[in-house]
């Protein structure tokens, strides 16, 4: 039974049937359904926004697909974002009070707001929802699909009591054309729209636009309600000739000329290569006119853009201007994708390159007879790593070399600035043992931009690492890209051979063990510092014979406490400890416990004593200096003599890169968590442990068993434990209570413990075998490891450099940036690994920095900022200025175009006009131009200045709203607002007018 | 079992020597107490299972040794952890005074800065405190850590420690969920697309 059919009599069994509904009611209903889903329905009238709202709050907009029939729209809200309303505004509201879009086209606070959506531009609403066709979705172009679309709006919006205005976008999407409705209790709201490509004449000024406003209205009343009017002219400044661009392009060819010195490798570029500020908008406004006030008609205007009351300026930034420090790093970056290995690079490329090779020959032979610019051969380890290149030169010639030599002089002069010295070689490598060569700087960087490497995990910016990727960069930018990248690493390299063959301590790095905090890279250089320090001590003692003192043993003054203490024993702090470890060579590697090498760890003493029996020695306790002291142990003594206590010389852990550590742990946790796993576990780790209890073993021996042991060492820990038992009487060379729990992995060393000084030891670490794993590894790194082994240090250095330039230029929103740059590149970076293509924003976050400052810089240039021929205060005021034309989407010109910034952007546009002029053969004939490039325009009519040429350029974009409040249809009906936004551009003409009447009788 | 373990966690049980570390340890994964522990050589290593709000964890304790002598390896376990206990003896106060230090080495080593921290005051079964549960409270309040005190001796609150950790990683978006588990990540930095008018735009 159809619902239709039905007796209106028996309404207890109405059937309702929608099974015929057609494709359009569906769309309606699915419309309205989206309305309430978004809870768009009654009225939500808020207080009417404030000034700048528009610009300062923030705007949201959520959508969803809908369908018609098989066609895809997008449903869009957009919305103004609002504090919750409070009660009293909720109050205020009345049943029958116009919709809050409607009373937002008189609103006169956010007119011409600098950034907005174009239908808030064009009618100044708060809240709208659009219906525009879905991506890949064809334009609705033909009218009465319009129509229709418009209908299912009306329908829909009448159905469910929105108050929302909603608009359909038709034709094409480029026109943005809208069109829409807006419906209240009683009152309806029609937007409509024009769209021209070009200003008819009749309609080019105000007069024109108020006559067009007026017969839409088409009110009946006599006198017409007044009109208000708000009218924006934009000029757009582009010719900066006056003001050229400061920042001059490096000059490559200086570079190349050989006249490279070290200070150029230890810098990165910085700036733009183009002028950042492509335009200057200035927008003068009128904003509040009422008809008869100014004239602006075909013939004459009023509107004078110096009088404006109102002057705001935004500026246009260069889409892409060309900034080096950041074109520096993308370049560096893109290495990381190459899979090409050093000899693959360098091998392959000798035989392809024959041919370019000949071309060169002329070249080559010049050179030959070139006076070098460094004299070479005074250089010792230059000296020996010319010779190493020869060895690589005998396969390719010396011109093949991507890297010219002159460059590569310098690069290596500026990486190694020791073997730039005439000191002896000792002299150079105690300086570089003893640290970075440039403490200095350390101390005047603040510790902050210091410690960045810990957050970066790079290197220290006065290290070899930090040097060596400041030189990779710049050779793979101006010296040859991949090839030199290759040929630079290949000659580093071989001077890291020839400074472990050689025993030169590694220049620029801080010594002791590597340090995890820093780059792999770095940790792999540190360690083959150890390597060196280690063998050269042991080439040394071989050398030296020996004196029954050993160099390094230290005695001090007997003692002047016989008791032993009650209080902790453990004198021996955690600074003494490491005190020790830099005195004793490092020792103990983590292979050692199953470590079949029968080497000795020698340390720095007699080898003729080797022959005594501990016996011997005991007997000579007191009179000579035993063997196997390291320092005296505090104030304590032992107990039955006067004689210090001394602490054992030990071996020290061996010094471990994180690579290695890694695989340790993996080795460790693969033993599982069974008690024998557990048990086996510690007997791993106890090599150092054994190496220790030996040496205390020997050493007990040596003192006449008088040993007592002491804390800090780690050979006991629980040092309140000692003392409390070593209070009453000596603990001969035993464990602390903690230790001697049967069965237990400290008693189980302890037992198997040989007494053995620590020389006669087997060696814990070997710097040969590790020496040449960091040399084998360092060979293998194709340059794309090389590169994500040293990015970080680069992003380290790029930091350090955009830091430098914003604290010349003291802008805080680059400082804002560089904060959380900074913490973002610390979270990716410290990773154990990292994401490298997100690296690539890390780059892409500098170059937007380095672009900021650029544009400040050129501001800056324009506004004369810095040439102190203006006041103070107006100095400040300008350079406000300036620097909220940086933040702000838009600023407003104090004082318009008599304040002083507005006085700078007179001028600029004069001088600008004048040079246009100037360049232009047909400038007696500029009226006429100008009449044909924007017909029949206003600003030719205004007064100009000397020699005929106005002072400003035709405006390029005129924007005019009208307003008024009139009874539409009839006569007797309710006042609404009527708002027509005109917009005239080069080539667009636009009216977009929201036209509200009084549905009540109609 | 394996299968429908969320994810595995790697924890870390840092602090001065003699603190009690592996007896925490060794009551959370064994609920066994020995008053005459050996100490720890190097590191020691557990693994146990932990189900909280229906999500099975596997934990990887990894327990240090708080000896000087053994401190030169500690720092490449702190890589990858999502957790650290950093445990310190209530009745000796040279153990809350170095916890400084321990969190120094934390921050130098550990690979991602939202790890979640928790301070435990161990040994609270014993006599002759020195340390007041306000300075633990005070001390983990100023490093944002999770705070509790409890006894290995005795059981008190270490279940519930080691259970708090957890909840607190799983809780922390990004700190568990590793590459290709699955877990989708939304991108919400990504610019939402201009709308259909050009989007927000200036007049010229």
């Amino acid at each position: 039974m159809m619902a239709a059919d039905s007796d209106p009599e028996s309404e207890v069994f109405e059937i309702t049937d929608f099974t015929t509904a057609s494709e359009w009611e569906r769309f309606v209903s699915r419309v309205e359904e989206v309305l309430n889903d978004w809870k768009l329905i009654g009225s939500i009238a808020g207080k009417p926004p404030e000034k700048g709202d528009y610009t300062s709050g923030t705007w949201e907009e959520k959508s969803q697909e809908i369908n018609f029939a098989d066609f895809k729209f997008s449903i869009a809200h957009n919305y103004l974002k609002q504090e919750t309303p409070e009660n009293e505004g909720k109050e205020e509201t009345e049943e029958d009070a116009y919709p809050a879009a409607m009373q937002d086209l008189l609103c006169m606070n956010n007119d011409f707001p600098p950034r907005a959506h174009c239908l808030v531009r064009w009618y100044g609403m708060r809240e709208f929802v659009t219906i525009s066709p879905g991506a890949n979705c064809e334009a609705i172009i033909s009218e009465s699909k319009c129509n229709l679309l418009l209908s299912s709006v009306s329908i829909a919006l009448a159905n469910t009591g929105c108050q929302v205005p909603v608009f359909v976008q038709i034709q094409q999407k480029w026109r943005r054309m809208y069109t829409g409705e807006c419906q209240g209790s009683g009152v309806r709201t029609d937007f409509e729209m024009v769209h021209l490509r070009k200003v008819p004449s009749q309609y080019n000024h105000l007069a024109g636009l108020l006559d067009i406003f007026k017969s839409k209205i088409g009110c009946p009343l006599t006198p017409l309600p007044p009109i208000n009017i708000a009218i924006r002219f934009t000029y757009i400044l582009q010719d900066w000739q006056q003001y050229s661009w400061p920042q001059q392009p490096p000059d490559f060819d200086a570079l190349l000329a050989g006249e490279v010195g070290g200070v150029e490798f230890g810098k990165l570029p910085f700036g733009a290569c183009e002028d950042p500020i492509s335009e200057l908008h200035l927008a003068t406004t009128w904003p509040h006119l009422t008809e008869g006030i100014v004239v602006d008609n075909d013939v004459y205007s009023d509107l004078d853009p110096l009088q404006a009351p109102h002057w705001s300026v935004r500026v246009r930034k260069a889409d892409n201007p060309q900034c080096l420090l950041g074109e520096f790093l993308l370049e560096f970056y893109k290495l990381c994708q190459l899979k090409e290995s050093t000899e693959e690079l360098l091998g392959r490329s000798a035989g392809e390159e024959e041919s370019k090779e000949n071309a060169d020959i002329s070249h080559a032979l010049s050179k030959l007879t070139e006076p070098t610019t460094v004299p070479m051969s005074k250089l010792s380890v230059s000296n020996m790593v010319h010779s190493a290149r020869k060895r690589i030169r005998r396969h390719r010639r010396v011109d093949e070399s991507p890297l010219n030599n002159d460059v590569l002089n310098s690069i290596l002069l500026y990486l190694f600035p020791d073997a730039a010295t005439d000191k002896p070689a000792d002299a150079i490598a105690a300086k570089a043992k003893q640290g970075n060569p440039d403490r200095k700087a350390e101390q005047e960087m603040e510790p902050d931009d210091y410690n960045l490497f810990n957050q970066f995990k790079s290197a220290p910016s006065d290290s070899l690492t930090h040097r060596l990727a400041l030189c990779i960069c710049m050779v793979n930018f101006y010296h040859g890209g991949v090839r030199a990248v290759a040929h630079l690493w290949q000659e580093f390299v071989l001077e890291m051979r020839y400074r472990w063959e050689n025993n030169y301590l590694v220049y620029g790095l801080a010594s002791g063990t590597p340090d995890l905090r820093c780059c792999l890279l770095h940790q792999k250089l540190q360690m083959l510092n150890c390597c060196i320090e280690r063998k050269r001590a042991r080439d040394d003692s071989r050398q030296k014979g020996a004196s029954p003192e050993g160099p390094r043993e230290r005695k001090v003054s007997g003692p002047e406490n016989g008791r032993l203490p009650t209080e902790s024993s453990s004198s021996l702090s955690p600074g003494g400890a490491a005190a020790a470890a830099a005195e004793v060579s490092p020792g103990k590697s983590w292979e050692s416990w199953s470590d079949s090498e029968d080497e000795f760890f020698e340390c720095l003493s007699d080898t003729e004593e080797l022959k005594e029996t501990p016996a011997d020695r005991a007997k000579e306790t007191g009179k000579a200096k035993p063997e196997g002291r390291l320092q005296p142990h505090g104030n304590l003594t032992l107990l039955n003599s006067d004689e210090p206590l001394y602490i054992p010389v030990t071996q020290e852990p061996a010094p471990m890169t994180e690579d290695t550590l890694e695989e340790q742990s993996e080795v460790l946790a693969k033993l599982g968590t069974s008690a024998e796993g557990a048990h086996l576990r510690a007997r791993m780790q106890s090599a150092c442990l054994l190496s220790d209890m030996e040496s205390f073993k020997d050493f007990d021996l040596c003192t006449g068993g008088h040993l007592r042991t002491c804390g800090g060492t780690g050979l006991t820990t629980r040092e309140e434990e000692v003392t409390n038992e070593a209070g009453q009487t000596v603990v001969k060379g035993d464990l602390s209570a903690r230790m001697k729990i049967p069965g237990n992995m400290w008693v189980e060393a302890w037992e198997t413990a040989k007494a053995t000084p620590v020389r006669r030891q087997r060696r814990l670490f070997d710097d040969t075998k590790e020496a040449e794993k960091v040399l084998h590894y360092l060979a293998v790194q194709k340059p794309a490891d090389l590169t994500r082994h040293l990015l970080p240090c680069l992003l380290h250095a790029a930091v350090l450099k955009v830091k430098e330039e914003e604290a010349k230029e003291d802008i805080l929103s680059v400082r804002k940036a560089m904060q959380q740059m900074i913490s973002h590149a610390s979270k990716l970076l410290r990773h154990p690994s990292p994401d490298y293509k997100k690296v690539e924003d890390l780059i892409n976050q500098v170059m937007v920095l380095e672009a900021v400052i650029a544009r400040a810089r050129s501001l800056k240039a324009k506004f004369g900022i810095g040439k102190s021929e203006r006041e103070g205060e107006e100095e400040e005021e300008l350079e406000r200025f300036v620097s909220s034309l940086l933040e702000e989407p838009e600023v407003a010109v104090l004082g318009a175009g008599r304040g002083p910034a507005g006085t700078i952007i007179h001028k600029l546009f004069v001088s600008s006009q004048r040079v246009a002029d100037f360049n232009d053969e047909a400038a007696l004939l500029a009226p006429l131009e100008e009449d044909s490039g924007r017909p029949g325009g206003v600003e030719d009519k205004k007064p100009a200045s000397a020699g005929g040429i106005p002072d400003f350029p035709p405006p390029a974009g005129r924007e005019v709203i009208l307003r008024t409040c009139v009874p539409r249809p009839a006569p007797y009906s309710k006042a609404l607002p009527q708002r027509m936004f005109c917009v005239m551009l080069r080539e667009e003409f636009r009216l977009a007018g929201a036209f509200s009447s009084d549905t009540s009788f109609f | 079992m394996e299968d429908d373990v969320l994810t595995t966690l790697k924890i870390l049980i840092i602090g001065e020597s003699g603190v009690g570390k592996s007896s925490l340890l060794l009551r959370f994964t064994d609920d066994t107490f020995d008053p005459e522990l050996a100490a720890t050589i190097g590191v020691d290593f557990k693994v146990k299972t932990l189900t909280i709000d229906g999500n099975r964890a596997k934990l990887a304790i990894w327990d240090t040794a708080g000896q000087e002598r053994f401190r030169t390896l500690t720092p490449s376990y702190y890589r990858g952890a999502q957790g650290v206990i950093l445990v310190y003896d209530v009745t000796r106060r040279d153990t809350f005074a170095k916890l400084d230090n321990w969190l120094n080495e934390l921050e130098t080593y550990c690979t991602r800065n939202d790890l979640v921290k928790m301070l435990v005051g161990n040994k609270i079964d014993k006599e002759g405190h020195e340390l007041d549960r306000s300075e633990g409270l005070k001390f983990a309040r100023k490093h944002s850590m999770l705070f509790i005190e409890a006894s290995a001796k005795t059981r008190d609150g270490v279940q519930c420690a080691f259970e708090e950790l957890v909840e607190k990683i799983l809780q922390t978006p990004g700190l568990w969920e590793s590459e290709g588990r699955g877990g989708v990540r939304l991108a919400d930095d990504e610019d939402v697309a201009p709308g259909s008018c050009g989007g927000y735009c200036s007049l010229v």
